[in-house]
């Protein structure tokens, strides 16, 4: 798992812990779909996932972002975002 | 022949919708709904699947001036269209981008290519006419069809704006954050609004942020239309949002505790609306008030042995509630929890038994059951399913359910197990299940 980064690693603790997931962080792929055939999730985990971030990472998201669907797409896209728009 | 007017106080010039910071007019409304309704085909019954409330709007009012009864799907799960598709076959589908239904012929909803002439007079519409036909899931396995006339629909919005004690004269701004396709949105975010002269933002917004723009777009008086899942993420995320005058609430319990911090929060009040499928929304409560429930003008209550039943002018015979309610007199009542078979998840409804006839019907899975563990914590608590299915793995059971039930009632996770703890009468108790569950949870602290 050395192509995971450090935020990859913490993010993908945040959604495991964030939703009660029972997957191992670790298990989580960067590329993997975070919604629907992936790791399933959907739009109630996509706002308490939302809630999460904007505590730790001070990131609103927004869905006219139109940036938005990418960001969920993945592990990789979401912490890209978070890199962007993180204010703390 | 009786009929009530498509519209409450008519006024050309007054906006209806709001998108993009863009009006639209009452006026150009009446325009794009004839211009619509004569391009229609001639078919008793329509599938309306836009995403912009106001293009839903436009569809649902042209099938109304056509006779046309429109259908609201219990989800958009590709399954639970195709069983609507083949129970209602002669149907068509009015969508708004790119989503279609196989096996029934598509109409796209024109965007705005009309312009007003200002001179159409408002449509009458017959009130027994069937509006619309709402799912519940039946413990059946097939969805029970809910049939609710024009009149129906029209009567709950008046007494439900009486209530609020909506005046047209305000001309009040709803932005809702919930899907106009399920009762409780086509109630409070649509027939509200045009039974009072209201207007409405066409978007559908989720993250708080969104909640915050989508105000934000709208003139002041306004208000928001949403759930107790969203109330709570706007106060978690501490949203300054634009002035509110009111937040109305429905689909689950919002907790007396939140509805405060959100009243204080965004100084505003904070209502509850409740109702279910088979009646509409019957009774409100302002949330922090108490526990008391009082139904909407013109509906009585009335116990019979153990069940309640409400009566309306607009309901053929009395209806027995789902949940469990205790009468204090014929117009309130206070709510002791859902009936055992119901589920709700963040807002998303369902019946076990009907999800446990699905999971069973899955080819290779030889027992099945779904469960609702007892809340924990902060966050939403989701089903769980147990199921025996040898050689199967846990993925493909999923994503045979993932066609036919609506995504937030997927189990997470699901078990495979050996066999389902039953007891000598062939039944699951909770009991049972829940120790089974911890005995899953044991062995994977052990594994671990």
């Amino acid at each position: 798992m050395s192509d995971v980064s450090p935020l990859e690693a913490e993010v993908a603790k945040l959604i495991v812990r964030t939703l009660n997931l029972k997957v191992e962080p670790a298990q989580i792929q960067p590329e993997q779909p975070l919604f629907n055939e992936g790791l399933g999730l959907d739009s109630i985990d996509a706002l308490e996932l939302s809630l999460a971030i904007s505590e730790f990472y001070g990131y609103q998201i927004r869905s006219d972002d139109p940036e938005t669907v990418a960001t969920f797409a993945s592990l990789r896209s979401l912490c890209k975002s978070i890199e962007k728009n993180r204010t703390k | 022949m009786n009929t009530a007017a498509l519209l409450g106080p008519y006024h050309p010039d007054r906006v209806l919708a709001w998108e993009n910071g863009h009006s639209i007019t009452y006026g150009h409304f009446l325009s794009e709904v004839g211009a619509l309704a004569d391009l229609l085909p001639e078919k008793p019954t329509v599938i309306n699947l836009a995403d912009d409330r106001y293009r839903f709007l436009v569809g649902f009012a042209a099938a109304l001036v056509r006779g046309q009864t429109t259908l609201l799907p219990p989800s958009r799960a590709p399954g639970a269209l195709a069983q609507i598709a083949r129970e209602y076959g002669t149907s068509y589908c009015l969508v708004d981008g790119t989503e279609k239904v196989e096996q029934l012929p598509s109409y796209q909803i024109p965007k705005g290519t009309w312009s007003p002439t200002y001179t159409a007079k408002v449509p009458q519409i017959p009130i027994d006419h069937p509006a619309v036909v709402a799912f519940t899931s039946g413990s059946t396995g097939s969805p029970h069809p809910n049939s609710k006339t024009w009149g129906s629909l029209v009567a709950v919005a008046r007494s439900t704006g009486t209530r609020l004690g909506l005046k047209t004269s305000e001309h009040m701004t709803v932005v809702a954050t919930v899907p106009h396709q399920h009762m409780y949105g086509l109630e409070a975010s649509i027939m509200l609004p045009i039974q009072h002269g209201m207007a409405f933002h066409v978007g559908r917004p989720l993250f708080p942020e969104d909640v915050r723009l989508a105000l934000a777009e709208v003139p002041s008086p306004r208000m928001l239309v949403t759930t107790p899942l969203h109330i709570k993420a706007c106060v978690t995320a501490s949203s300054r949002l634009p002035h509110v005058e009111c937040i109305l609430s429905a689909t689950a319990p919002l907790p007396s505790s939140l509805a405060k911090q959100a009243e204080t929060l965004f100084q505003t009040s904070v209502y509850e609306v409740y109702g279910f499928t088979e009646a509409g929304s019957l009774a409100t409560r302002r949330t922090i008030a108490g526990d008391t429930w009082h139904v909407l003008d013109g509906i009585t209550l009335r116990q019979e042995s153990d069940r309640c039943y409400l009566q309306a002018p607009y309901l053929v015979e009395p209806v027995p509630f789902p949940d469990l309610v205790s009468l204090q007199g014929p117009h309130r009542f206070v709510l002791h929890g859902r009936g055992t078979d119901l589920v709700n998840i963040g807002g998303h409804r369902g019946s076990l038994s009907d999800l446990n006839q699905k999971l069973n019907e899955i080819e290779g899975v030889q027992d099945g059951v779904f469960f609702l563990p007892d809340e924990t914590g902060t966050s939403v608590t989701r089903l769980i399913a147990f199921v025996v299915a040898p050689g199967k793995a846990a993925e493909h059971i999923l994503s045979a359910l993932r066609k036919v039930i609506d995504p937030a009632l997927l189990p997470r996770p699901l078990h495979l197990v050996a066999n389902l703890p039953r007891n000598e009468t062939g039944k699951l108790t909770r009991e049972a299940l829940l120790g089974l569950l911890q005995e899953l949870r044991i062995q994977d602290r052990h594994g671990a």
